[in-house]
């Protein structure tokens, strides 16, 4: 099958590859049909996530018809059409009937090496690097699914692929950053980064019944989608006026947001010249692997007793962290890599009842073959590019 | 180095102890190894917890060494391994495997990982995969 993999830093191809099969009771095969690149896959091409191998099958959004199923999989028959949610997780441990199943503690066949790394391993995931377990992603023509009776959701109305697709991963990650800022009704929420993920946090937090809710990045062509599809309130372009702080202050009488969240992640542009050029020295000579820019200022803008809800992807370690502010404004951290097999289902009732129709953000289609392209197109927001969708 | 090491399973006691007796279950190298092996209930719902220490067996430690020496790698990496096992067969009912490690943890394995790919026919048979 054709499917595309790591090459190096800064190369994908498409390459011909042998198909998945069936290895344990409780796997299946999906035929995909719609796949897509994430954010998060950028950190891998770009070289920031260490422990990849040249041949890696990239890709954690995706989603298709059940080919094949394993012995120990009932719920799920050859030609279910499936979402696949990007963590992998066994259903059965303390973690995962805790509803954490992005920290499964049975899925990733290399525990070891990410406890030497994070202190404890975390969830297998599909097409991440061998700290998350070296499993084939899913930008591709096939993907094996393990633990396929916990995972998967089956899509049984006729919505178009891109309507359901990102429940796979960045409609449940938005909407997980928004739940952790415990919206009651007439809040002001603060949302760093208006990529996809930011475009589904805002969403989230609107229809979670926030007053007020802020975009920030430094694309207008972005915060324009995030004000009117995604129904922010107000935007902030940092490269207009880099003080996102004090601009966060004014728009909120003075207060500061009640929950600031970071959807941006590690390769953060840092809106302060001099911290921007040393992190950036030292991400290329990989003593620090993690800019902070979006997290600074987060935690500065936030109000006090508020919330900072991170669901950015970090990988590793970040120098000058603002620890005074943080714990003298009494701030709440929650993050996580998203448990999406929690969110999953009330977020496909959502959509089919109309309360969202996260397609909004599909901005370029491509022919598998074409990743390479997409990729580039991607990084460098090419064309007002926000989400690249593939057909295998 | 540390000789002891330990893990949560989410199972009642006596089911835990039974089941690592049993033919099915028993973890090969740890048996082998002349670890001390002892069981606890974990605090609230959490199920059993395992400890394992290698100084703690009948010749204290000393046939833990003979085997690293035969088997030319570190030990506790590898009771880690089987502790892994038996917690994923149990909780479970497999071993996870992936297309890096699809023999699923084993600690030569981790510097020494396929490319994330699916394994053709042969080397699916040879991971001993169903």
């Amino acid at each position: 099958m054709r499917a595309n993999v790591w090459s190096g830093r800064n190369t994908v191809q498409v390459e011909n590859v042998p198909d998945p099969k069936i290895l344990n009771d409780r796997d299946a095969i999906v035929k995909i049909s719609s796949t897509a690149i994430c954010g998060s896959d950028l950190h891998l091409y770009d070289g920031y996530i260490p422990t990849m191998e040249k041949g890696d099958i990239l890709g954690h959004e995706f989603m298709g018809e059940i080919v094949d199923v394993g012995r120990g999989v009932s719920n799920l028959r050859v030609g279910d059409r499936v979402v696949v949610p990007f963590p992998i997780a066994c259903g059965n441990c303390w973690a995962c009937r805790h509803e954490l199943y992005s920290v499964c503690e049975n899925s990733n066949p290399n525990a070891g090496l990410a406890e030497k790394m994070f202190g404890h391993a975390t969830a297998g995931i599909f097409g991440y690097s061998h700290l998350t377990g070296g499993y084939a992603g899913g930008q591709a023509e096939y993907a094996r699914v393990p633990f396929a009776d916990v995972g998967p959701l089956k899509i049984e109305d006729g919505l178009p692929d891109e309507q359901v697709l990102f429940l796979s991963d960045i409609l449940p990650t938005g909407f997980m950053g928004a739940d952790f800022c415990e919206i009651q009704g007439g809040e002001s929420i603060a949302v760093f980064g208006a990529g996809p993920v930011g475009q589904f946090a805002i969403a989230s937090a609107v229809m979670l019944g926030a007053e007020q809710v802020i975009a920030i990045d430094q694309f207008d062509y972005r915060l324009e989608m995030a004000r009117n599809r995604a129904g922010a309130t107000d935007t902030i372009n940092f490269d207009e006026d880099a003080d996102i702080v004090e601009q966060l202050k004014v728009l909120t009488g003075g207060r500061g947001p009640d929950a600031v969240i970071d959807a941006v992640g590690m390769e953060a542009t840092d809106s302060h010249g001099v911290l921007h050029a040393a992190e950036r020295v030292k991400q290329a000579t990989r003593s620090e692997s993690d800019r902070g820019g979006a997290l600074r200022d987060a935690i500065l803008a936030c109000r006090p007793g508020g919330i900072v809800s991170i669901i950015g992807v970090y990988g590793g370690l970040m120098d000058k962290v603002p620890m005074g502010a943080l714990m003298n404004k009494g701030l709440t951290i929650k993050t996580g890599q998203c448990h999406v097999q929690r969110y999953m289902k009330p977020l496909y009732e959502r959509i089919t009842k109309g309360d969202i129709d996260p397609s909004f953000i599909v901005t370029h289609r491509l022919d598998l073959g074409q990743a390479p392209d997409g990729y580039e197109t991607f990084k460098h927001k090419q064309d007002e590019c926000v989400k690249v969708v593939l057909k295998p | 180095m540390s000789s002891r090491t330990a893990i949560t399973v989410n199972r009642p006691r006596d089911e835990v102890e039974r089941l690592w007796h049993s033919d099915e279950y028993r973890p090969a190298y740890i048996d082998d190894a002349d670890a001390a092996v002892s069981f606890r209930t974990a605090p609230g719902d959490r199920g059993t917890e395992i400890h394992v220490d290698l100084e703690g067996g009948t010749t204290g430690g000393k046939l833990g060494e003979v085997v690293q020496k035969l088997i030319g790698s570190a030990p506790l990496p590898k009771v880690k391994d089987d502790l892994r096992h038996f917690k994923q067969r149990v909780e479970t009912g497999e071993i996870p495997r992936s297309d890096g490690s699809p023999e699923g943890e084993q600690a030569q394995r981790k510097l020494k990982q396929r490319p994330a790919q699916p394994l053709s026919d042969s080397e699916a048979a040879k991971a001993g995969a169903r």
